[in-house]
């Protein structure tokens, strides 16, 4: 499936659908399972609203683990100022596919068609997931205009940068939030949405393959980024 | 006669086959009567409600959690069994209400406040079903305080709670510690699961269990009820 709108162009992967769902590389899914996801991918375009926003920002100073961006923004984590205090720029972004398809996973859910919910779920969080890509993608060009390279993205609730830092990400991003709002808990709505921060400096390998993981004791991590 | 039928509800459950029409885990199987189907038949024939949820339902779901924890089902294989398994239990339920078979024990379950995620409390509340438990499903994103009144209400033997975020399993602390202001712990025990937390966890905020999975969860629940009736 190709996730269009204006200006975005995605594809869903099968495979990684299959991975999320808990098949390992190697297994194939029953054929009921795969021809399910089949079926919705081949079928599912309209529930999916891919909408994205970004900015940059300058970055003024890092002292710690607190970052200083232009705007009177101050982000709090000592993994991102470590990627930060390398870079000169900061681009703050948003990526959604809306409401729509969050709303049939309930619904299935609700009329007791688990597997079907899961499938569909499952094919959202990959779908939003591109669309992250495809703006990451987006910002690496513009970066790259100017001579420069970009960071892998992080979001607010991983590593050592809390959750309740989603507010600052919005404050950042100011009004264009590309539709997606906060709860008093941080958590965005629509759920299938991702927010996040990428560095961008002068191209070296300590900025573009940045990984916090190599030096991270949580082995156990299920986000933990091969190195 | 009846322990063919009930052997066949119990392989369709392994299977995750609602109807006729479904395909199973294995292939070839459409065309032949799944869960539903069965389940009527075995009403109709008069089978004993009991041994067809004990003997074919939780029979199938014991050897469902068996393939899960080895690696041989996924994750929507065991949905597709669960689910068959809730389908199963919809065509009892009305009988089960009729013949005075008594329910487990009565649980609340909930995704705490800040939360949105369901897809496990869902399948633990289908599997609890299953197990013979009458659940309440309050929903997500559940304050504490609104849980402290479906507990004064409704006056369940056990509660379980679920979060997914690690900044939301301290609602699961302050809900313990609203039942214990409000005068209501010693009247429920406590359950939690969900990716966020652990057996530490629970064990810190003086929950009563915690389960890994949905499977888990049942055997738990049955642990706790045991040590209630002693």
């Amino acid at each position: 499936m190709l996730i269009t709108s204006t200006d975005i162009d995605a594809e869903i992967d099968k495979r990684q659908i299959c991975n999320y769902l808990g098949y390992c590389a190697e297994c194939e899914p029953p054929a009921r399972i795969s021809s399910l996801i089949d079926e919705y991918v081949e079928n599912v375009h309209h529930l999916i609203d891919p909408v994205h926003s970004y900015i940059i920002k300058d970055i003024e100073r890092v002292e710690n683990s607190y970052v200083f961006l232009e705007g009177s923004i101050v982000l709090k984590s000592r993994v991102i100022a470590r990627l930060l205090e390398r870079c000169c720029q900061a681009a703050v972004m948003v990526a959604t596919i809306g409401n729509q398809l969050e709303e049939m996973a309930c619904q299935l859910a609700e009329d007791g068609l688990m597997v079907q919910s899961a499938v569909l779920d499952t094919i959202g969080s990959d779908a939003v997931e591109r669309v992250a890509d495809f703006v990451q993608g987006r910002i690496g060009e513009v970066a790259s205009a100017q001579g420069l390279c970009v960071s892998p993205r992080f979001s607010p609730g991983y590593c050592d940068w809390n959750i309740t830092q989603q507010k600052k990400v919005f404050q950042a991003i100011g009004r264009n939030t590309a539709g997606v709002s906060l709860t008093e808990d941080c958590l965005m709505v629509p759920r299938k949405s991702i927010s996040g921060i990428i560095g961008i400096g002068r191209c070296h390998d300590s900025i573009e393959h940045y990984n916090p993981c190599k030096t991270c004791r949580k082995h156990d991590c299920q986000s933990r980024r091969v190195a | 006669m009846t322990e063919d039928l009930l052997s066949l509800i119990k392989e369709n459950v392994i299977q995750g086959r609602i109807a006729q029409d479904d395909e199973g885990f294995d292939e070839g199987l459409v065309g032949q009567p799944g869960a539903s189907e069965l389940t009527e038949k075995a009403l109709t024939e008069g089978v004993n409600l009991e041994d067809i949820i004990n003997k074919g339902l939780t029979e199938g779901m014991n050897i469902v959690g068996q393939k899960f924890e080895t690696g041989e089902y996924y994750i929507p294989d065991m949905l597709a069994s669960a689910e068959t398994v809730g389908a199963a239990m919809e065509i009892l339920e009305p009988h089960l209400a009729q013949s005075g078979i008594k329910s487990k024990g009565k649980i609340l379950v909930a995704t705490v406040k800040g939360d949105l995620h369901d897809i496990g409390k869902n399948i633990v509340s289908i599997l609890l079903r299953g197990a013979g438990y009458t659940v309440k499903d309050l929903g997500n994103d559940i304050a504490p305080q609104t849980i402290v009144e479906a507990v004064r209400e409704e006056r369940p033997q056990f509660l379980g709670m679920s979060a997914l975020l690690t900044s939301t399993m301290i609602h699961m602390n302050n809900t313990i510690e609203a039942l214990t202001e409000s005068g209501l712990r010693d009247k429920v025990k406590i359950i939690i699961g969900g990716a966020a937390v652990s057996e530490e966890f629970a064990q810190s905020i003086g929950a009563n269990g915690y389960g890994a999975d949905g499977f888990q969860a049942v055997k738990i629940m049955d642990a706790l009820r045991n040590s209630m009736k002693g």
